[in-house]
């Protein structure tokens, strides 16, 4: 089997933009999906609002397709009541930790035993570019018309934080390496969160100078810095440029976890 | 097996165009029906796991084909008969 095997072929191309980076974080979780060998009738992908969320229509197994801001809570529900499924949640930046940011940070704090992939786009895409939690500061959208003056969040330091058992930060040009992270998040007991850094040519792309959406992948492929890399830059007092985006493994651990198989 | 590009799938983002080591993707030129550029396939016949996913039984890098954001990339089998190109490399 391969990954192409949990598509479902008949509702294919998908509503995304040309370019967007969604469907490569779709790739990269079913490959790593597909190599833990789960049976599709054992797998369920839960998301909320957004294009993000839209992947789970994609895809074969059962799904949720729930309210926005609500994915973890639809997946918590179905752990407790049927531990032996395997569930993978898909959500958006804005869906995940604007308005689902409560139930973000208690999945965490609970470390129930779920996959969760976010599409973090740095925007809210479905509904026409507004600024996110993490749009970083300066950056245009409809809502910071003169760039955003707010710091944005680190979603994988939350999780890590909150009390996620694994957290880890890619991109959309690290194809191997996100899967790679998302068969690592699918083997630990507890809550894994995997964080996708993605292009949205048509709202965050075209407003912030990534006028192609090669432009901003070219811009995670330039600006990405291994974790290890950046701690020991700055043990040695070294300066780390402040558009780093920081990838790799940012927590690992075996606390107690909720909902895990026995 | 010989590398294709779906027509009916592909949006013509390029981003194939920049993970190949063999350059194999090339940005296109012209619209096709649909008025999407799509890729044109330079010597694909080069592409490794065209070569020797049958060999070895799985694929050999693939990156195009995990980028594509619109699932567009596959290797499909000759036909019976079917004239084919060979790649060597030394
Ligand atoms: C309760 C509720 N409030 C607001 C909306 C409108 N809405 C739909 S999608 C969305 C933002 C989605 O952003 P994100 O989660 O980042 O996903 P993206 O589209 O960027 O992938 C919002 C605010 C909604 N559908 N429901
Ligand atoms: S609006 Fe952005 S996130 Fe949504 S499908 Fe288009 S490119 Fe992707
Ligand atoms: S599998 Fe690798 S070498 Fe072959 S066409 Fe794709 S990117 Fe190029
Ligand atoms: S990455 Fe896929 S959708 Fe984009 S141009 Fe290449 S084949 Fe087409």
């Amino acid at each position: 089997m391969t990954f192409t095997d949990w598509l479902r072929a008949d509702r294919l191309p998908h509503i995304y933009c040309a370019g967007c980076g969604n469907g490569t974080v779709i790739n990269c979780t079913l490959n790593a999906v597909d190599q833990m060998g789960w049976k599709k009738e054992e797998t369920v992908f839960v998301s909320g609002i957004g294009c993000s969320s839209r992947a789970p229509g994609y895809i074969v197994t059962d799904s949720l397709h729930t309210t926005h801001g609500r994915a973890l809570a639809f997946a918590t529900g179905i752990k407790m009541a049927n531990p032996a499924l395997n569930i993978v949640v898909f959500t958006g930046d804005g869906d995940l930790a604007a308005i689902g940011g409560n139930h973000f940070i208690h999945a965490c704090r609970r470390n129930i035993d779920l996959t969760v992939v976010c599409m973090n786009n740095m925007i809210y895409g479905m509904t026409g570019g507004q600024g996110s939690p993490t749009t970083p500061p300066g950056a245009l959208s409809t809502t910071t018309p003169y760039g955003s003056e707010e710091p944005a969040f680190d979603l994988c330091e939350l999780a890590a934080a909150a009390g996620a058992n694994y957290a880890a930060r890619w991109t959309s040009y690290h194809v191997k390496e996100l899967t790679h992270a998302v068969l690592a998040g699918l083997r630990t007991p507890g809550f894994s969160f995997i964080e996708a850094l993605v292009q949205c040519p048509t709202n965050y792309g075209r407003r912030n100078k990534f006028r192609q959406p090669l432009d901003q992948v070219e811009y995670f492929k330039t600006h990405g810095m291994l974790v290890e890399k950046v701690r020991r830059l700055h043990e040695e007092g070294r300066e780390i440029p402040p558009d780093t985006i920081v990838l790799g493994e940012l927590a690992r651990r075996n606390r107690p976890a909720m909902g895990v198989k026995r | 097996m010989k590398l294709s590009i779906d027509e009916k799938r592909c949006k013509g983002c390029n981003l194939c165009t920049m993970v190949c080591p063999y350059r194999i993707f090339r940005p296109g030129k012209t619209p096709n029906e649909r008025g999407i550029v799509i890729p044109v396939l330079d010597r694909p016949e080069r592409c490794p796991n065209a070569r020797l996913q049958p060999l070895y039984g799985r694929t050999l890098c693939g990156m195009c084909q995990m980028i594509c954001p619109d699932q567009a990339i596959s290797w499909v089998e000759e036909k019976p008969g079917e004239k084919k190109k060979v790649a060597i490399e030394f």
